[in-house]
C-alpha cells in the first residue's frame, strides 16, 4: 500500500499526478462521503461538495505542508467545504441557520435516499438541534468511530474539549428522544 | 486427588463454553463503546445510488477540466486594452466622487462596528474559511504579537457576553 508521504510526492508531480489523484479518490471517497453527508444530509449536496473537496484538495496539495496528517487535512477541507455550502444556502434563501436545518431535515421524509424509521428521524431532528461542533464530534465518533485524538487533528481542539462536546452532545440527544 | 471437573450432576448446553470467549469479548465491546449512548440506533438509515462511487474519480475529472477550460488567458494587448479602459473608468469615478463628497470621506475608524459585521455578514466573498486562512501571514507572526498583547477589559467583558453561549469552549474541563 501506498504510504502518504508517497502519494503528496506524487500529486506534486505533473507526471505521476493523474495516477496519484485517482488513488486519493479511491482510498478516501467513501470515508470523506459519509462525513460530509451526516452535515448537509441530502445525497445530491453531498456529491457537490465532495467533488469540491477533491477539486480543493487537487489544487492546494503544493499548500499541504505535512504538518498534519493528509487525511486530516483532506477531513478539516470537506468540513469547511460542507459548512460554507450550508451557510450559502441559508443565505440565498433568506433563513436562519436553524431555519435551514430544520428544513433540510424535514426534507428527509420526502428523500429517496433516506429510508429511517421513525426514531432515525427524531435522531436527526435531534442532531440538528446540536451546535455546530457539538454536532460534528457527535458524527465523527459515534458514526464514522473515529478516535478522539484523529478528531482532534480535524478540528484542531483539545481531545479534553472534545470528550466535553461528546458528551454534552450525547445527554442533550438522549433528553430530546425521551421528551419527544 | 483431581478436584476439576467434578459437576456430575449439572449440565451445559452443547458448544456453550466454546463461543463463550467471543461473546464476552463483543457484550464488553458493546458495553464499553455505547455505554453513553444506550438509546441512539447503531445506524442512520441513510442511502446511496447503486455504483455511485464507480463513478465519482471520472465525474471530479470531468468537472475539473470544466473549471480549467473557464480560466482564458488573455492576450498581452487586450491586457492593456482593459487596464486602460479601467483606468479611465476609474479616473472618471474618482472625479465624481470628490466632488459629490469632498467635506465627508469615511474612514476605517468612522465606520461603525455593527456596519462592519454587517458587511461581511451580507457579502458573499466565496472563499471557505480554509481559503481565508490560506492567506494569513502566519509566517510573519511572531508569538510574542500574541501572547504580549494587553486585551482591553472592556473587549474582553463584550466577548464573553456575546459569546456565552460557547462556553464550552474555554476548556473548563479541560483543565481538571
Amino acid at each position: 500500500m501506498i504510504t502518504e508521504e508517497t502519494l503528496v510526492d506524487e500529486l506534486r508531480q505533473e507526471k505521476t499526478q493523474a495516477k496519484a489523484f485517482e488513488v486519493l479518490v479511491n482510498t478516501y471517497k467513501e470515508r470523506l462521503y459519509w462525513h460530509i453527508r451526516r452535515i448537509v444530509l441530502n445525497h445530491d449536496d453531498t456529491d457537490d461538495v465532495l467533488q469540491n473537496t477533491f477539486i480543493k484538495v487537487y489544487k492546494n496539495i503544493n499548500g499541504f505542508k505535512g504538518e498534519s496528517q493528509l487525511y486530516s487535512w483532506m477531513y478539516r477541507i470537506a468540513t469547511n467545504e460542507a459548512l460554507s455550502f450550508l451557510k450559502k444556502q441559508s443565505k440565498n434563501q433568506g433563513i436562519s441557520d436553524t431555519e435551514l436545518q430544520d428544513r433540510m431535515v424535514a426534507n428527509l421524509q420526502a428523500d429517496v435516499y433516506f429510508d429511517g424509521d421513525e426514531i432515525q428521524l427524531k435522531l436527526q431532528k435531534a442532531i440538528a438541534s446540536l451546535p455546530e461542533k457539538q454536532k460534528l464530534v457527535f458524527n465523527m465518533k459515534y458514526y464514522q468511530e473515529m478516535k478522539y485524538e484523529e478528531i482532534s487533528a480535524v478540528l484542531q481542539t483539545s481531545v479534553g474539549a472534545l470528550k466535553a462536546s461528546y458528551h454534552l452532545a450525547i445527554k442533550k440527544l438522549e433528553k430530546f428522544l425521551k421528551e419527544d | 486427588m483431581k478436584k476439576a471437573n467434578n459437576h456430575k450432576d449439572f449440565k451445559i448446553p452443547e458448544g456453550y463454553l466454546d463461543g463463550f470467549t467471543d461473546k464476552l469479548m463483543e457484550r464488553i465491546s458493546t458495553s464499553e463503546g455505547n455505554q453513553e449512548a444506550r438509546m441512539l440506533p447503531n445506524s442512520d438509515g441513510f442511502k446511496i445510488p447503486d455504483n455511485y462511487f464507480d463513478g465519482l474519480h471520472s465525474n471530479i475529472i470531468e468537472k475539473l477540466e470544466e473549471e480549467e477550460k473557464k480560466v482564458i488567458t488573455l492576450k498581452p494587448w487586450r491586457n492593456n486594452l482593459y487596464y486602460a479602459a479601467a483606468s479611465v473608468a476609474a479616473a472618471i469615478l474618482l472625479t465624481i466622487a470628490l466632488q459629490y463628497n469632498q467635506s465627508s470621506e469615511p474612514t476605517f475608524e468612522s465606520l461603525a462596528k455593527a456596519d462592519i459585521e454587517e458587511y461581511f455578514d451580507q457579502t458573499d466573498f466565496g472563499f471557505s474559511t480554509y481559503e481565508i486562512a490560506e492567506v494569513i501571514p502566519v509566517d510573519d507572526l511572531e508569538v510574542a504579537d500574541i501572547l504580549e498583547y494587553q486585551f482591553n477589559e472592556e473587549n474582553i467583558i463584550d466577548y464573553l457576553d456575546d459569546d456565552i453561549d460557547n462556553i464550552e469552549e474555554l476548556n473548563l474541563l479541560d483543565n481538571e
